[in-house]
C-alpha cells in the first residue's frame, strides 16, 4: 500500500484558481482539459464531459477546469460559453448537483504538463475522489469516455486508467515504434497508450505527481503522458486501460517541432529509466494490464505519410549527423544503418527496410547513451528524429497492404523484440555505469555481454 | 720531449681530476634525484590510478564530454592518461632540480624562466582544451540544428562553427601568453569582419523580397508548412 504522500504549498495557481477553490469548497469529481488555441474543438469536449457526469454520475459533486496556455484564439471562453442540452441525452436521474466549468491560465513553463500540474493542484485542494484529464482537440469524444475513465477509479479500487483507442495504423507512431514497446518491456506491463492524453486518476495517484519535484523537466511538456503512466507502474499502483473506441483528433499544431516533441517524449522516458532501474532491471517478462469497456470496430480518419521525404531525411542524416550518432550508437549498429542508407541510393525506396532488432538496439544504445553523455543529451535526441522518421517510413512500407489485426501483430512483434533484447540493454547501461570493477564483477558483466550477444544471435 | 709529453700529460690527468672533483659529484646527485623522481612518479602514477578510479573520474570526463578529447578508446582511457600526465610531470620536475645540483648561471637560468613559465602553459592549455570542448559542443549544436530546420550542408555549418570558435580560442590563449598577439588579433578582427559584411550581404539579398512588401504595406507570402505532412501521423 502507498501512504498518503504530502503535497508542497503551491506556487503556481494564479490568484483566481484560489478564488474559485473557495467558492466551490469540495468536490468529488474533476474534469481537467488542457488547452492552447482550441477554440474549435474545446466546446464540444466540454459538452461530452458535462454530459458524462450528469448521465453517468449524477450523484456526484463535480467540475471542470479548463487549463489554458495563453489562447489567443477565444479557448477559454468557448469553455466557459459552452451550454449543454440535456433533454436530448434521456438522462433519468436528475443531477444533485451544477457541474462547475472553470478556466484558468497555468503558470509556469508553457506545456502540457504545466496545465496538468493546476489541474491536479486543484484537484487535491478541492478533495476530489477522482480526476480525469482529456485532450482538448478531441473529436470522437463521447460522454460514455467519462464513465469508462472514472469508474474504474471510483468503484474499482484503481490508481490510474490508460486509454485504450482503434487509431488508425498510421497514427501514434511515436507510441508504437517506441513508446509502448520499451514501456512494456522495461516496467512489464502492457499499457497500449501510455501517452494517450486521456486518463482517469485517483486522488491518491494525484497527489504522489504533485508531490514529486521534477515538474520542471520534460514533465512539463509534451513528456508528462508518459511521465504519469511511467510512474503509476514503476510505483505498483493499481493501472487499467479502458476501450473508449476511436480516437480522433485534430492534427497536432503545424508550427511545433517534431523534433523536439520526441525529445520531450523519449527524454522524459529515459529519464525515468534512472529513476527506475532498480524496477525494471528486475522486470523479465510483461503482463496484459486489465481492459474495461466493450470492443467494437470503428471507421478512422485516413492518415497520409510522406515516406519519400522520411527517407530522403534519413539519407541526408545518415551522411550527415553520423558523428553524432556515434556518440551513441555500437559500432556494429552504426555500420549497419550505414549499409541500409546506401542501400536506399542504389536500390528502389520501396523495397526500404528497417527492421525490428536494428531499430531496438538504436533506440537501447540512445537510452544508454542518454544516462551516460547529460551534457550531450539534445543533441542525441534531436539526431534520432531522423532515425525514428526511417523507422515510420519503413513500418508504413511495410503495412501498406495490411488491415489492421495484421498491423497489430507487427506491433506484437516489435515488443517482443524490445523484450528479447533487454539484456542487451542491461548489459550496455551496467557497463556504462560502473567504471569501478572487481574481477568478478567485470566477468559477471562480461557473461551478461555474452547473453546479449547470444540474444543477438538468435 | 719526453719532459713535455709527461708535463702534457700530468696537466691532463690534473684538469680531469679537477675536473671530476669539481662536476662528478653534482652529476652523481643529478642522476640520484633524478632516480628520486623517476621512483616517486611511478608510485604517483599507480596511486593516482587507484585514486581517480574510486573516485570516478573517467565517468565524470565522459558526462562531461571532456573524454571525447582525449586520444584513443577504452573505458579507463581518461584515468590513465591522467596518471601518465603526473609521470611526465613529475619527472620534469626532476630533471629540473637535478639541473640545479650543477648549480651553474645557465642551468639557474633555465630552471627560472622555465618555473615563470609553467603556469601560464598550463592555464593556456586550460584554454585551448576548454576552447576545443565548446568548439566541439557549439559544433554540434548547430549541427543538429541545421539538420533539423532542413538547411543544406548542415555538415559544414557544424564545422564553420567549429572552426570559429577554435580561432577565438587560439586568440585568446595567444593574447594570454602575450605570443604574436598583434597577429592573431589583426587576423581576428580580418575575420569577423569578413565574415559579418557575407551575412549582411546574404540577409540582405535573402530578405529583400520580404522588405520590399513590407515597405509596401503587404503581409508577407506564408509558405506551406512542408512538416506537416510528415508528423501529421504523430
Amino acid at each position: 500500500m502507498h501512504a498518503e504522500t504530502k503535497v508542497p504549498e503551491p506556487d503556481f495557481l494564479p490568484r483566481e484558481a484560489f478564488d474559485a477553490v473557495e467558492r466551490v469548497r469540495q468536490v468529488d469529481v474533476v474534469i481537467g482539459i488542457p488547452s492552447y488555441n482550441n477554440a474549435r474543438t474545446i466546446g464540444h469536449v466540454t459538452r461530452a464531459a458535462q454530459a458524462g457526469l450528469e448521465k453517468y454520475f449524477p450523484q456526484l459533486k463535480a467540475v471542470i477546469i479548463n487549463s489554458d496556455g495563453g489562447s489567443s484564439d477565444g479557448t477559454r471562453d468557448a469553455v466557459l460559453a459552452s451550454r449543454l442540452d440535456t433533454s436530448q441525452l434521456l438522462i433519468f436521474n436528475t443531477p444533485l448537483f451544477p457541474v462547475h466549468r472553470l478556466s484558468f491560465p497555468y503558470h509556469g513553463i508553457p506545456g502540457k504538463g504545466s496545465a496538468f500540474r493546476l489541474i491536479f493542484q486543484m484537484a487535491s485542494m478541492l478533495g476530489a475522489r477522482g480526476c480525469v484529464v482529456i485532450d482538448s482537440d478531441l473529436r470522437s469524444i463521447t460522454p460514455e469516455w467519462i464513465d469508462l475513465l472514472l469508474r474504474p477509479v471510483l468503484h474499482a479500487g484503481f490508481d490510474f486508467t490508460a486509454p485504450f483507442y482503434h487509431r488508425h495504423k498510421y497514427d501514434g507512431t511515436i507510441t508504437n515504434s517506441i513508446v509502448y514497446p520499451l514501456t512494456r518491456a522495461l516496467y512489464g506491463l502492457r499499457v497500449r497508450q501510455p501517452i494517450g492524453g486521456d486518463f482517469g486518476l485517483s486522488s491518491r495517484m494525484v497527489n504522489r505527481y504533485l508531490s514529486r519535484r521534477d515538474w520542471q523537466g520534460n514533465a512539463a511538456r509534451y513528456g508528462i503522458d508518459v511521465w504519469m503512466t511511467t510512474i503509476a507502474i514503476a510505483e505498483g499502483y493499481r493501472v487499467c486501460q479502458s476501450f473508449l473506441g476511436a480516437k480522433l483528433h485534430d492534427p497536432k499544431d503545424p508550427g511545433a517541432d517534431l523534433s523536439e516533441m520526441l525529445h520531450q517524449v523519449v527524454g522524459s522516458v529515459f529519464t525515468l529509466m534512472q529513476e527506475y532501474e532498480s524496477v525494471w532491471k528486475h522486470t523479465t517478462s510483461s503482463k496484459d494490464a486489465d481492459l474495461f469497456g466493450f470492443r467494437f470496430g470503428v471507421g478512422l480518419d485516413p492518415v497520409e505519410v510522406n515516406t519519400g521525404r522520411m527517407l530522403g531525411l534519413f539519407q541526408r542524416a545518415s551522411h550527415e549527423l553520423k558523428e553524432v550518432w556515434a556518440l551513441a550508437l555500437k559500432p556494429r549498429t552504426l555500420d549497419e544503418l550505414g549499409k541500409i542508407s546506401a542501400a536506399l541510393e542504389s536500390s528502389s525506396r520501396n523495397g526500404f527496410h528497417l527492421d525490428d532488432e536494428l531499430w531496438v538496439r538504436v533506440v537501447m544504445d540512445f537510452a544508454v547513451a542518454w544516462r551516460d553523455r547529460p551534457a550531450e543529451r539534445g543533441h542525441l535526441l534531436r539526431s534520432l528524429t531522423s532515425l525514428y522518421l526511417a523507422r515510420v517510413a519503413s513500418f508504413v512500407l511495410e503495412t501498406r497492404d495490411l488491415v489492421s489485426d495484421q498491423v497489430e501483430d507487427k506491433i506484437e512483434h516489435l515488443c517482443l523484440c524490445f523484450e528479447k533484447l533487454k539484456p542487451y540493454l542491461i548489459s550496455g547501461w551496467d557497463c556504462a555505469a560502473a567504471p569501478v570493477q572487481s574481477a568478478g564483477r567485470e566477468l559477471e558483466n562480461a557473461a551478461d555481454g555474452a547473453r546479449a550477444e547470444a540474444v543477438l544471435e538468435d | 720531449m719526453i719532459q713535455l709529453a709527461e708535463r702534457i700529460a700530468r696537466d691532463t690527468m690534473e684538469r680531469l681530476s679537477r675536473l671530476t672533483t669539481d662536476h662528478l659529484p653534482a652529476l652523481l646527485a643529478a642522476l640520484f634525484i633524478l632516480l628520486v623522481a623517476w621512483g616517486l612518479a611511478a608510485v604517483m602514477r599507480g596511486l593516482l590510478i587507484r585514486i581517480f578510479r574510486g573516485a570516478r573520474i573517467d565517468r565524470f570526463l565522459k558526462r562531461s564530454g571532456l573524454a571525447s578529447l582525449l586520444p584513443g578508446d577504452g573505458p579507463v582511457r581518461a584515468t590513465h592518461m591522467a596518471a601518465r600526465g603526473a609521470y611526465w610531470a613529475i619527472l620534469a620536475g626532476g630533471f629540473l632540480l637535478a639541473l640545479s645540483a650543477f648549480d651553474t648561471q645557465l642551468t639557474s637560468r633555465m630552471i627560472e624562466s622555465v618555473l615563470f613559465m609553467v603556469p601560464k602553459l598550463f592555464a593556456g592549455a586550460v584554454i585551448l582544451v576548454a576552447g576545443v570542448w565548446v568548439s566541439r559542443y557549439l559544433g554540434r549544436s548547430a549541427l543538429v540544428w541545421a539538420f533539423n530546420e532542413g538547411l543544406p550542408s548542415s555538415r559544414r555549418i557544424g564545422q564553420a562553427v567549429r572552426v570559429v570558435v577554435i580561432f577565438v580560442t587560439v586568440v585568446v590563449a595567444a593574447d594570454y601568453l602575450n605570443f604574436a598577439r598583434n597577429v592573431f588579433l589583426a587576423s581576428f578582427v580580418l575575420i569577423v569582419g569578413g565574415a559579418m559584411l557575407a551575412g549582411g550581404l546574404a540577409l540582405g539579398l535573402a530578405g529583400r523580397k520580404t522588405i520590399e512588401r513590407y515597405l509596401e504595406g503587404k503581409e508577407p507570402e506564408k509558405e506551406e508548412q512542408p512538416e506537416q505532412a510528415v508528423w501529421k501521423h504523430l
